[in-house]
């Protein structure tokens, strides 16, 4: 990693909002977050709580829905992302993001890991040492390195979600966003996605959005609640999960709703 | 029954299939081709079946020669640039409305080129030939006539003052080419899936760098069949490049200069062949040449895109 | 190399986020430019739409009138510029074209779509865009031997329309066959499983599902016969009456600009020009309302048919 990593959070996000152009809805109402070094954030919350839009504002991919007004600050290492001289390109590249679904482009595996480092034209060594090196951090490495020419679009679904995690991590972004990285995965994908995670949190942070509070008690240190669109409780997980504080936590949790 | 139930439909799925057939059988029939294929007797009795001298470049009636490759030259002369033209204009044209303009901005634009594919080409034809060809005549030619002579080809006999000749020919084609290109680039590029353009974008990538390396390769046949689409547009137009080619039957002598396609002679010429039966069967042999050629682009391109925006797209 | 942020902390260079490098800038600002620059390439596309639209406009106006257009005396008029005579021309050539084009393509595309295994169906698809390829010159050749010197009817109203009707029906096959291969399927399996004949099901289930459909494919194939010129020239003769009967000759409205071509010498102003334009004027908005017709009714279609998926 480049530089030592300054004191405080990596990521601050401070009275945040989010309105929607057309109707006037307010999808993320006021919310204040910090996302400290070495830790793994889960966000949950029933679906249509703004989680997504919330870490969507994250890496200013909410720009590209234009009906979107975000308000307040996202701060990235103490420098606000949304100021005017900011550009969202330099934003997304310390910190990246994982979809739902694999979204691999379609072409080699290797130029698939390869392609955030292609356009900022590194030298063919430093290109094959970075991807050999995201490719191994992201566990994906024993299954492809024998063929890192096939198309991508061999992988499994599983391999696939690895691969895009692989891409992200060769930027070496600072932080990495996960939408949901595993809901359209079987259950042995998902475990090795989330031992991924857990490997991974020692030098990144991770912002984990999931609508599954089983995974966010297996991986993650800890919780923030969501609910229409307002942070009602955020802990440590055990401490969510087992002592919430606010009903709404509570019931959530014990599925009640979501 | 069972057999009549299966057989009947065939009947009027085959219709299209039998015009098809039924061109090139009368095609053959008029032309000099059918003495060697065909033992009964042509509509009109050619004297003579033309060989590989068809191929040649010398067309005088009167002297019973009868060469089409002034006209083949001409054809490519004028679609081949006019392809380029349209193709890159329509890959600009289907980038900015896919990855730049806001949805407010396309939904006002977009509609022209659409309206473009709509106009009649006599329309254009006669629009160009009244409107354009005295702005080419007077301003465009003698403006790269002065400044580009040394470029062989471009020097020469000065252009005249009428406009109408190769530049202006290429002009209209490119404009009705350009729908087909633009419409067929704009609908592969937009076939990416949204979640694949912002992963491009979330790995720090700029609008343009998504688009060079991941929407366009992405939209490879789609791009490939507007130009193949495109082409046959251009290679077949008859009527609007009929008025502003100054048909010529020899090869141009510039830029400048007049020339024929296939498909403008056969139509200017259908009227002095009347009566004269190795030019009418010569006229079908050419007719037989440009049918090949255009089948031949259009099922290609065709093979190559969905059906569905061939049907929006009027006229293809 | 280290650059101070707003909290005064200091960063490395790569995590600062208004990167001044070279390479940056450049990156950035390509794509800028390029956002700029390549949407003034519709300007290709609306320069010359506006251009023509407005010169057919402005030559077409002053002729314009209810008098020239009913008036089938293409010189009764004291400024002759009546095109009455054309656009009853243009009806007859259409009509006929589009009856012919209708029946030959209804069948066609019902048959493929309802009885043909997908195998045929797609061997039958490809000869329709083989007939939807071929160059309109090469059919207004294959009208002239056939139509007007074989079967001996001359350069004539039915050798025109029946060439012209060669350009319709790929489009209304098209349009059909798309019509009822997309009745989705448990709609049609309920409706044979419930012991309905085949042609029982596409009489009461089928066409009025796919109606609306096959109507855009015959305004759609309209609008491409309407405006061709090449074959129609080629297989009749203009005449200065109305059709009388299928072997009369016949003036239409592209036959009219064409001709307007053909006499420029006149200059602007002249009759046959003033007319060209007047005609280029009504064919454009023809075609263009059908255009619309067709948009319409296909948003309204594509809409109908998502709920029906759902």
């Amino acid at each position: 990693m480049s530089g030592a990593a300054p004191e405080g959070p990596v990521l601050s996000v401070d009275h945040l909002s989010v309105v929607s152009r057309d109707s006037k809805k307010k999808i993320l109402n006021d919310i204040s977050l910090d996302f400290p070094p070495r830790s793994l954030t889960a966000v949950v919350g029933p679906s249509g709580c703004g989680k997504t839009t919330f870490v969507r504002t994250l890496n200013r991919m909410t720009e590209l829905t234009h009906s979107l007004r975000v308000s307040g600050a996202v701060r990235y290492l103490g420098q606000d992302i949304y100021q005017s001289n900011v550009n969202p390109v330099l934003v997304r590249r310390r910190i990246g993001m994982v979809f739902q679904r694999p979204t691999v482009f379609p072409m080699s595996v290797f130029e698939n890991a390869a392609f955030g480092l292609r356009i900022l034209h590194e030298s063919d060594a430093e290109i094959d040492r970075a991807v050999t090196e995201a490719l191994v951090r992201a566990g994906l490495w024993d299954e492809v390195k024998t063929d890192l020419n096939g198309s991508a679009l061999a992988l499994s679904g599983g391999q696939q979600q690895r691969l895009c995690i692989a891409r992200a991590l060769a930027v070496k972004p600072r932080v990495l966003l996960l939408d949901e990285p595993t809901s359209a995965l079987d259950p042995a994908a998902t475990q090795r996605i989330e031992q991924t995670m857990l490997r991974l949190k020692e030098d990144v942070v991770l912002v984990l959005v999931t609508h599954n509070v089983s995974q966010a008690a297996r991986v993650s240190d800890r919780v923030a609640f969501l609910h229409s669109g307002r942070l009602v409780e955020v802990g440590s997980t055990a401490d969510m999960l087992e002592r919430p504080k606010d009903p709404l936590t509570e019931q959530f949790i014990t599925g009640r709703f979501g | 029954m069972q057999v009549l139930g299966r057989i009947v439909p065939w009947i009027p799925a085959l219709i299209p299939a039998a015009l098809v057939a039924a061109v090139i059988w009368e095609l053959l029939l008029s032309s000099g081709l059918s003495l060697r294929f065909y033992p009964w007797p042509p509509v009109f009795h050619p004297p003579q079946s033309f060989g590989w001298e068809f191929f040649g470049s010398r067309w005088n009636p009167a002297q019973n020669q009868w060469g089409i490759m002034v006209f083949i030259v001409g054809s490519f002369l004028t679609a081949v640039p006019a392809l380029f033209l349209s193709l890159f204009i329509g890959l600009g044209i289907a980038i900015a409305s896919t990855a730049y303009l806001p949805k407010v901005m396309t939904q006002f634009l977009d509609p022209f080129v659409d309206l473009l594919a709509g106009i009649p080409s006599v329309v254009y034809g006669i629009w160009a030939f009244i409107v354009v060809a005295p702005y080419f005549g007077h301003v465009v030619n003698p403006w790269v006539y002065d400044h580009f002579s040394v470029i062989p080809g471009f020097g020469g006999t000065p252009p005249s003052e009428l406009g109408t000749g190769l530049p202006i020919g290429i002009f209209v084609l490119t404009i009705m080419a350009l729908p087909i290109t633009t419409l067929l680039i704009r609908d592969a590029l937009q076939s990416l899936p949204k979640d694949l353009w912002e992963s491009g974008l979330a790995l720090g990538a700029t609008r343009w760098e998504v688009m060079r390396r991941v929407a366009i390769p992405h939209s490879t046949r789609g791009i490939l069949s507007a130009a193949l689409l495109g082409f046959g547009r251009a290679f077949s137009e008859t009527v609007a490049l009929a008025m502003v080619l100054n048909i010529q039957s020899g090869y141009p002598v510039n830029f400048y200069h007049g020339t024929a396609t296939l498909a403008t002679w056969m139509f200017t010429n259908l009227d002095s062949a009347y009566g004269n039966s190795s030019w009418l069967a010569a006229l079908s042999e050419m007719a037989l040449v440009l049918l090949a050629i255009s089948l031949t682009v259009n099922l290609l391109g065709r093979r190559l895109v969905s059906s569905f925006i061939a049907y929006e797209i009027a006229g293809l | 190399m280290a650059t101070s942020t707003p909290t005064g902390s200091v960063l490395p260079r790569d995590e600062v986020l208004f990167d001044r490098s070279l390479r940056t800038r450049w990156r950035l600002g390509f794509d800028r430019w390029i956002g700029w620059l390549l949407p003034l390439l519709f300007l290709v596309a609306i320069v010359p739409i506006v251009d023509l639209v407005y010169f057919v406009v402005r030559a077409a106006y002053p002729v314009l009138s209810w008098g020239n257009l009913t008036n089938t005396q293409p010189y009764a008029n004291q400024n002759g510029n009546a095109v009455g005579l054309a656009l009853i021309g243009t009806f007859d050539l259409m009509a006929i074209a589009t009856a012919v084009a209708v029946l030959l393509g209804l069948f066609g595309g019902i048959a493929t779509a309802e009885f043909l295994s997908e195998r045929s169906a797609g061997w039958v698809r490809t000869s329709v865009n083989m007939l939807a390829g071929t160059p309109s010159v090469v059919v207004g050749y294959f009208g002239y031997f056939a139509f007007v010197l074989y079967f001996g009817w001359g350069l004539s109203l039915i050798a025109g329309a029946l060439t012209l009707s060669f350009f319709m029906v790929p489009y209304i096959f098209r349009t059909v066959d798309l019509a009822y291969t997309s009745i989705p399927r448990p709609i049609r399996e309920a409706a044979l499983g419930s012991g309905a004949r085949p042609y029982q099901y596409i009489l009461k289930v089928g066409t009025p599902i796919a109606f609306p459909q096959v109507l855009t494919g015959v305004f759609l194939a309209m609008a491409i016969g309407l405006g061709e010129t090449a074959p129609i020239v080629l297989t009749t003769l203009p005449s200065l009456l109305v059709p009388s009967s299928l072997n009369s000759g016949v003036t239409f409205l592209t036959y009219l600009i064409y001709d307007g071509f053909n006499h420029p010498s006149t200059g602007p102003g002249s009759n046959e020009l003033a007319k060209a334009f007047e005609a280029a004027f009504l064919v454009m908005m023809i075609v263009i309302a059908l255009n619309v017709v067709v948009r319409v009714f296909a948003a309204r279609y594509k809409k109908r048919l998502e709920g029906l998926y759902q």
